[in-house]
């Protein structure tokens, strides 16, 4: 991106630079684009919904949908968890009741990011889809970036990080992206991720991927036979100006990181610490979302695990949070072992005691078998236990193999069997496995996304997220944290705060430095990094408005503001007495919340959107 | 008087799990956690007898103090 590092109050005096990659005929079209505004300046989903927006797509598996890399403002800068990539498209996974797709972006880390941008691109829009599996290497060139689309069949069948393994023989210098079975499968597996590397990966050849997991975005990259994506670059490690290192120092001591950071670090260890959190309050998943009050959540504490295992913390290129657990086995002498996979509170939960599963070497072997096949954990753990929960009630039919709570071996052949393609009930996620069973009350997702680990009985906040319930919408903890549970403080919590978790998502940066995107932290980094000064009132701004246009592509792709606004039945319907939080998710609740909400989003929505031609 | 208090997580493995606290009449949370020597910004969430509180309520004899650490996610 360039710029003349002047405050850029015109956004068009910065330009990006944009590859149009047809995967039919493999043309790819460069051009230097200038910002329209400062949604496209900051970037990720802010700059990809405003070209999604200018598309009338009726389903995610259209030649028409493009899928859409790009990265965020500090993406390749040595401002600390500055990595991050955006994969942006209409899901297969997320639909409204009129059938047409939401607008998704998901994202992770690794070096992947970095390379890309280093490449001299900041986005990549991949139209159409190949007649035969292909992979793309981007590249920096002599005269600027290059791009090239090769045969994949030596590809097919390949994990996700046997893909990467295999790519890296034979490029150097490259991080990669990368699609599971499950993305190659994407007509029975609309939940693929996108598989990042890191260079921990690289280096060790174990599978410490990272992904981009949210909405099917590999599902889509494999409907266009798109296998696997190169990024080939020298590294072009910006140089740390004593204003970034004071604004990295800045990172890691603001209070907002350090519940990410290692235990050893004086830190919280990460998001697994919301495990004995939430278990104060009985809020742990379990069972379906449905705790009973009981204990046995606790053989997943921390210092339980490490009984089992060799927790090593790690991290990203050169990131000092370091909020990767990974879990090694210990060997017979103590040493260790081998990778047994990443343990952090999302995965460990939903394949954890939210299957009934409560046996941490188990649940380390189911999450890393969704993992190699490249599946969102979060959407394949959740439609799981919904089926884990139909088969307990209705032991006269139970559906599939059969499983029930706590089954693992059957679990497992469930996760292997969806990342294959075998089982599409599972793999279309739980909005359509319900719909086809009849019983959609306890059936855990909001617009047809899964639910993360965090009870909808405690965030009516989930209705407003937009791409995802805890990734969008910052309110998953406000009550276990805070008590607050009057209309007044969760209409104040979404309309403010709660969006503005978004932010993160355009800039290029982790959630997990902590603080509010209108933080001077952020506006140093963009100021530092660069060469920009934007005040903090306009990045705050801005990233309204993007989350705005989001939730306006949803009501124009068809989703009813009142009636796909809406949790679970089950929370409203039989509140769980086991959990000691205040219940006050009612029907009426809800009603008030959506009318208020909406009485303040509305008018700011209108105009966001351009209008469609025909 | 006395309390009981409860640490969590983190907390927990940087102090204890549970013990019983000597404190004054009138003593305000605030300065409970500044005794125990935790950085207020550790503390995430302060509950008394279950039900969540702000720093600057008073505890009473035998009131359970529970700290938890700032959760996170996303
Ligand atoms: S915060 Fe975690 S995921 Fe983000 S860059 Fe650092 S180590 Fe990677």
């Amino acid at each position: 991106m360039s710029d003349n590092k002047m405050m850029s109050t015109d956004p068009a005096s910065v330009v990006y630079q944009r590859c149009t990659i047809d995967l039919a005929t493999g043309r790819a079209d460069f051009a230097a684009v200038p910002c329209r505004n400062l949604e496209d300046v900051l970037g990720g989903f802010g700059r990809s919904f405003q070209i999604l927006a200018e598309r009338d797509i009726a389903c995610a598996y259209s030649p028409k949908n493009p899928l859409i890399l790009n990265s965020g403002l500090l993406t390749g800068t040595s401002v600390m968890t500055g990595m991050r990539s955006y994969f942006s498209g209409y899901s297969p996974l997320k639909q409204s009741g009129t059938g047409r797709p939401g607008a998704m972006w998901s994202t992770g880390s690794g070096n992947f990011g970095n390379k890309f941008k280093w490449t001299g691109l900041d986005e990549v829009i991949f139209e159409n889809r190949s007649e035969t599996p292909v992979y793309a290497v981007l590249r920096e060139g002599a005269n600027g970036p290059e791009v090239e689309l090769k045969p994949a069949g030596h590809l097919i069948g390949l994990t996700g990080h046997a893909k990467i393994m295999a790519l890296a023989a034979e490029y150097p210098d490259a991080h990669f992206a990368a699609i599971g079975p499950a993305g190659e499968n994407w007509q029975n597996n609309y939940m693929g991720a996108v598989v990042m590397s890191t260079d921990n990966e690289l280096k060790s050849g174990e599978p410490k991927s990272r992904f981009a997991g949210r909405g099917g975005m590999g599902s889509l990259m494999g409907y266009k036979n798109l296998l696997a994506i190169v990024a080939q670059s020298p590294d072009k490690l910006q140089k740390i100006t004593p204003e970034i290192r004071d604004v990295n120092r800045d990172i890691l001591k603001s209070g907002g990181s350090a519940r990410f950071q290692p235990t050893s670090q004086g830190g919280g260890g990460g998001t697994w610490a919301n495990i004995e959190v939430l278990q104060v309050f009985h809020a742990v998943p379990l069972n379906n979302f449905r705790p009973k009050g009981c204990d046995n959540v606790e053989r997943l504490f921390r210092d339980e695990v490490e009984k089992e295992f060799d927790v090593a913390t790690e991290a990203c290129h050169r990131c000092g949070i370091r909020c990767h657990n990974n879990l090694f086995h210990k060997n017979e002498d103590g040493s260790r072992g081998k990778l047994a996979a990443k343990f952090d509170f999302e995965p460990l939960i939903l394949f954890g005691s939210n299957l009934g599963v409560h046996n941490p070497k188990e649940v380390c072997d189911l999450i890393h078998r969704c993992d190699l096949l490249g599946m969102d954990a979060i959407s394949l753990g959740t439609t799981i236990a919904y089926l884990l929960d139909y088969n307990e009630r209705h032991p006269e039919a139970p559906v599939l193999n059969g499983a029930v709570f706590g089954d693992y071996d059957k679990i497992a052949a469930l996760i292997d069997g969806a990342g294959r393609g075998l089982y599409p009930e599972l793999g279309r996620g739980v909005k359509r496995l319900s719909e086809a069973l009849g019983e959609t009350a306890y059936a855990m997702h909001v617009k047809g996304l899964e639910l993360p680990a965090y009870l909808p009985d405690t965030n009516p906040g989930y209705i407003f997220a937009i791409a995802g319930g805890h990734m969008s919408m910052g309110t998953h903890m406000m009550l276990a944290k805070e008590g607050k549970h009057s209309l007044d403080e969760w209409v104040q919590a979404i309309t403010t705060g709660g969006l503005l978790q978004v932010g993160y998502d355009m800039i290029g940066l982790c959630k997990f430095v902590g603080v509010g995107i209108g933080h001077d932290l952020i506006v140093r980094a963009v100021k530092e990094a660069a060469g920009l000064e934007i005040a903090s009132a306009d990045i705050v701004a801005s990233v309204r408005r993007a989350y705005l246009r989001g939730l306006a592509l949803e009501l124009r792709q068809g989703f009813h503001e009142h009636e796909e606004y809406t949790l679970p039945s089950q929370v409203m319907d039989d509140p769980n007495h086991k959990v000691t939080l205040p219940k006050f998710i009612t029907h009426d609740f809800l009603a008030q919340l959506r009318e208020r909400v909406w009485s303040i989003f509305k008018p700011e929505m209108e105009g966001l959107l351009p209008v469609l031609e025909g | 008087m006395q309390i009981r208090i409860k640490l969590y997580a983190s907390l927990r493995w940087k102090l204890f799990e549970e013990a019983e606290w000597e404190c004054t009449p009138g003593q305000k949370i605030a300065s409970i956690v500044e005794q125990l020597g935790l950085p207020r910004n550790d503390v995430g969430t302060v509950l008394v007898n279950g039900l969540h509180a702000a720093w600057d309520e008073m505890v009473q004899d035998g009131d359970v103090l529970s700290l938890l650490p700032r959760m996170g996610g996303g």
